[in-house]
């Protein structure tokens, strides 16, 4: 084996070795091994020898011919299919992944704090962990979320209850220039799922909350506000198809506004 | 190919000069069908993963703009219908109140349940009624064809008897005209089977309905 082997590998990649070096060795020892076709070829001439050989060459350039073709193919194709899955992947990113690249939202929700989470259904004022609230127990009565548009602050109990239902709630601070509150109430306008107040004590000028979620921002031109109402209106939901109808819509804490629901 | 070579070339030793083609036609071969294989594969798996996903409407196509200004848009009319069934004595207005109530936010779990199978927001990118053809000015203060104003819709909380019947009996027409148009439109546009099934039932359902607040109107006109 130890002679065949080194031979042959010579034979198909040059022939003129084979035919130089291999005639008499060849001739005994690999009788059936290819090393012994050039040699058997050789005697006859060396123009003659050549012709049958250089098929062997021909044989070793169809191979890779193929291959290199083959790889080709197989390249573009994955990386056609690789970009179209990845682009499907990214079209399908969750709304969750949507959210967390928004540069600067908090997810409350990974926080685990029971007082946000909780989602009890109580009457009379609430305390929230945060300002405005993102979650937490509040009254029955929701705030009118049909993209409405109020001029005065609105009962946190019944904004909560309108993020418990999947709406946006879009605050900004008390006192905000007109043009930009104007941009703001654009965004909320004759939109469902979308309600705007300004609230007290808001430490930015804006800030939107989702249910669990929130993002505080200094301009209504900011378009990261758009990226949070896209990735978030409707699928924070926690209770699929509520409605943002048949919600309060008078401003106000709620000892005034608790009357006052449809 | 080392493994190959050893193997094959033995039983070709025969025939030396037509042995190196077979050879070489099955090496050939091997290739071929490795990477036929491999490439079948990765264009079933392809298939399989982008197929439905380039079968279903995309994010700026006419179905899902419809089907997100079309809940928008049915979302009001499920809210006048909630004020008009809490506030009116008319049984009439009452029962039709609760009619189009139920069933367009049926319709709205319909159709965000479509948006959802489709892998897409129920918020787009792009402006209400964007996908309509000559839609610009259609759209005012944010509101599409047909939709009451705030101002309409505090109004019609205030009133109450035979004003609120009127009042919530005009909006609903006007809402239904400006619904059975975005429907029309879509039937034009669009051949998705799901959406066109809806949108054929919204303009013989609020055409029938049309016809049933003339009548309720005319009523209560005389009345």
């Amino acid at each position: 084996m130890s002679t065949p082997g080194p031979d042959r590998v010579p034979s198909t990649v040059k022939v003129d070795k084979t035919s130089g070096q291999g005639k008499p060795p060849a001739a005994k020892s690999t009788g059936a091994k290819p090393g012994g076709r050039p040699t058997g070829k050789g005697p006859q001439g060396k123009g003659k020898g050549r012709k049958p050989v250089t098929p062997i060459k021909v044989s070793g350039s169809r191979n890779w011919g193929p291959i290199a073709v083959a790889g080709v193919v197989v390249l573009i194709a994955v990386g056609i299919i690789g970009y179209g899955v990845f682009a499907s992947i990214k079209g399908s990113e969750s709304w969750e992944d949507k959210a967390a690249g928004i540069e600067g939202i908090v997810n409350y929700r990974a926080q685990n704090n029971p007082a946000i989470n909780s989602q009890e259904h109580k009457e009379g004022p609430q305390t929230y962990a945060t300002n405005p609230p993102v979650g937490g127990a509040h009254n029955p009565v929701w705030q009118n979320c049909m993209g409405d548009v109020y001029a005065q602050p609105i009962a946190n109990e019944h904004a909560v209850h309108s993020l418990e239902h999947g709406a946006v709630w879009v605050t900004y601070k008390q006192g905000l220039a007109a043009d930009q509150v104007a941009k703001l109430q654009e965004k909320v306008q004759g939109r469902d799922y979308m309600f705007m107040s300004p609230i007290a004590n808001l430490d930015k000028n804006i800030s939107l909350q989702a249910w669990g979620y929130q993002l505080k921002l200094d301009n209504a031109d900011d378009k990261r506000i758009d990226e949070f109402i896209q990735a978030l209106r409707l699928k924070a939901t926690l209770e699929p198809n509520a409605a943002c109808s048949s919600g309060n819509t008078t401003t106000g804490p709620i000892a005034a506004a608790a009357p006052a629901g449809n | 190919m080392s493994v190959s070579t050893e193997s094959s070339a033995p039983a070709d030793a025969g025939t030396p000069s037509d042995d190196t083609t077979p050879t070489g036609r099955r090496r050939f071969g091997a290739v071929w069908l490795a990477a036929v294989l491999v490439f079948g594969l990765l264009v079933g798996l392809a298939i399989g993963l982008l197929g439905p996903r380039l079968a279903t409407p995309g994010d700026d196509s006419v179905e899902a703009g419809f089907l997100r200004d079309m809940s928008t848009h049915h979302a009001q009319a499920v809210e006048m219908s909630m004020i008009a069934h809490a506030n009116s004595t008319t049984p009439g207005v009452i029962t039709l109140s609760a009619d189009i109530a139920l069933t367009q936010h049926g319709q709205i779990g319909y159709m965000q349940a479509w948006l959802s199978e489709w892998h897409l927001s129920p918020t787009g990118t792009a402006a209400p009624m964007a996908w309509m053809k000559d839609s610009s000015g259609s759209v005012q203060n944010g509101l599409m064809p047909g939709m009451a104003t705030p101002a309409q819709m505090a109004e019609l909380r205030k009133v109450t008897g035979k004003a609120l019947d009127v009042q919530f009996l005009t909006l609903m027409r006007q809402h239904h005209l400006g619904g059975i148009h975005m429907a029309q439109e879509i039937l034009q546009e669009s051949d998705n089977d799901d959406v066109t099934w809806l949108a054929e039932s919204q303009v013989r359902g609020q055409q029938g309905e049309i016809n049933l607040i003339d009548s309720m109107l005319k009523q209560l006109q005389t009345s």
